[in-house]
């Protein structure tokens, strides 16, 4: 095996962040912000009191909980170049490629965990809220978007957060579709030049600081949040 | 009472198979100020809030100046707009400014221009001594002045009538005469009124009427002296002594 080589690590740091950590942030930060838009409209419907759209929603959140999420990336990487062509009408598969085939999955998958987080959010929010909202002539997507959105929003942006952190960390699972994210590149230089201990040490504690660090950032935005209110 | 701004006629309502209220009917006229009182768990606020659709209704109907609340076609957010509510625990949004939360429905309902609406936010502030505070958050007021920017955000509407559910039972003892006095100057200058309120000193001041509810009935509905003098059911006798012995 020979002794630890920090070369390695050295030489391949601009491939590892310019290619693979860019993958790895711009799929966290697109699949949080499309991930939170779903999943708070996945959470109205639960909260609608409408039967039939709350055993909807609830049906694909307990859905999207119950499968791991190995086997949806699988699956969507799959099955979407196919339900595009059924879409769009083409005879043949539209080829996605990974990122956006990542994409989709994550977002799809993380709605329904920030789907619950918002309807907890939403539950938090005292009756009175809406009612002084429709006393005042707002209609229900002006209050919830004004008034009770926005409060849900707030008061559960350390627990969206937290989802965040642990979403920035199951991103690596696009190992499986063999896309080049932050864990991807390393492998495959790991492989390359068989410097396996090095390569996953260094992404080990690469996902450490950047992880730890903002779930520091989150509990010291916790203490703000609850000293305003 | 062919001027009527509120009618409620035979209203019955019903939480699963519970039965909140019973066949209550009344009129408020423009210009009349009626105080609603009776114990806990009565039905009082469920009554205020099928004024304004806020809480559906079973059976029976009521007619805010000529409008149905439960009609099949009614504007409900079209109506609420028409019609001011203060709630027990104020209900400001605590996520905006002050002078936001006299502005917001202004702007998204009547479609006034920020700046109209800012004027006259601030007017509306003046009038219950509040404008100093126009750009604190909700959270940073007494519970007094909560509550009267609460009545100059429903101001700000410009309603026909104005519903109170309980203004001042939230509040501590030092501040509720704040509050009455915002809520007197408006009864005297005409502001169709339903309060839902024990403060039997504000009834007696402004009140026309007052309606006593007992297990969602309407148990008296009177006028002012006729319900001071001697209220005719004995419940109604049991109440206001326990009342007025503080
Ligand atoms: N959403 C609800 N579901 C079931 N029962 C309800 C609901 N809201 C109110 N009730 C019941 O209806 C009755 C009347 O309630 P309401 O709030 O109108 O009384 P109230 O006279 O305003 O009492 P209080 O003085 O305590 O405010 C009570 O017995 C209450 O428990
Ligand atoms: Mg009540």
């Amino acid at each position: 095996m020979g002794g630890f080589d920090w070369e390695v690590i050295r030489t391949s740091l601009p491939y590892l962040f310019k290619v693979g950590m860019v993958f790895t942030l711009t799929l966290t930060v697109l699949a949080m912000a499309g991930g939170i838009v779903f999943g708070t409209l996945l959470a109205m419907m639960r909260v609608s009191g409408l039967r039939s759209l709350g055993l909807l929603a609830g049906t694909y959140v307990n859905l999207m909980r119950s499968i791991p999420l190995v086997l949806v990336i699988f699956w969507f990487f799959f099955l979407v170049p196919y339900i595009g062509a059924w879409i769009l009408r083409e005879p043949r598969p539209i080829p996605v490629g990974t990122f956006y085939s990542a994409l989709i999955t994550f977002t799809m998958f993380e709605a329904a965990y920030y789907c619950e987080i918002m309807r907890a959010g939403i539950q938090s929010i005292p009756r009175g809220q809406v009612w002084s909202g429709f006393a005042l002539g707002l209609g229900y997507w002006q209050t919830m978007g004004h008034i009770v959105l926005p409060q849900a929003f707030r008061n559960m942006l350390p627990v969206l957060l937290t989802q965040t952190i642990i979403l920035f960390q199951d991103t690596s699972l696009v190992y499986v579709i063999s896309a080049t994210d932050f864990l991807g590149a390393a492998s495959k230089i790991a492989n390359r030049d068989y410097r396996l201990v090095e390569m996953y040490s260094f992404v080990a504690v690469v996902y450490f600081i950047l992880s730890f660090g903002l779930s520091l950032l989150v509990r010291r935005l916790q203490v703000r949040i609850a000293v305003v209110r | 009472m062919p001027d009527a701004m509120i009618s409620i006629r035979n209203l019955s309502k019903w939480y699963g198979a519970f039965q909140v209220l019973t066949d209550c009917s009344t009129q408020i006229a423009k210009g009349e100020v009626v105080v609603v009182c009776g114990p806990s768990g009565s039905g009082k606020s469920t009554l205020i809030k099928c004024v304004n659709g806020l809480e559906a209704f079973q059976k029976g109907e009521v007619v805010v100046d000529g409008i149905s609340v439960g009609g099949p076609k009614t504007d409900l957010p079209k109506l609420r707009s028409r019609v001011g509510m203060v709630f027990q625990h104020f209900e400001l949004f605590p996520h905006m400014s002050v002078i936001r939360n006299l502005t917001l429905a202004q702007e998204k309902v009547l479609h006034r221009s920020p700046k109209d609406a800012n004027e006259k936010g601030m007017k509306l502030l003046e009038r219950v001594g509040l404008a100093a505070h126009s750009g604190k958050f909700p959270a940073q007021l007494s519970g007094g002045q909560q509550q009267r920017v609460a009545i100059a955000r429903a101001l700000s509407m410009d309603p026909i009538a104005m519903l109170f559910d309980e203004p001042t039972s939230a509040l501590d003892p030092e501040m509720i005469n704040e509050v009455l006095d915002v809520m007197v100057a408006l009864a005297k200058d005409g502001m169709t009124m339903m309060v839902v309120t024990h403060e039997m000193g504000f009834a007696r001041k402004v009140a026309h009427r007052v309606i006593f509810m007992d297990q969602g009935q309407i148990v008296e509905d009177c006028s002012k002296d006729e319900f001071f003098g001697k209220p005719r059911s004995e419940r109604a006798q049991l109440f206001l002594s326990k009342i007025l012995q503080h």
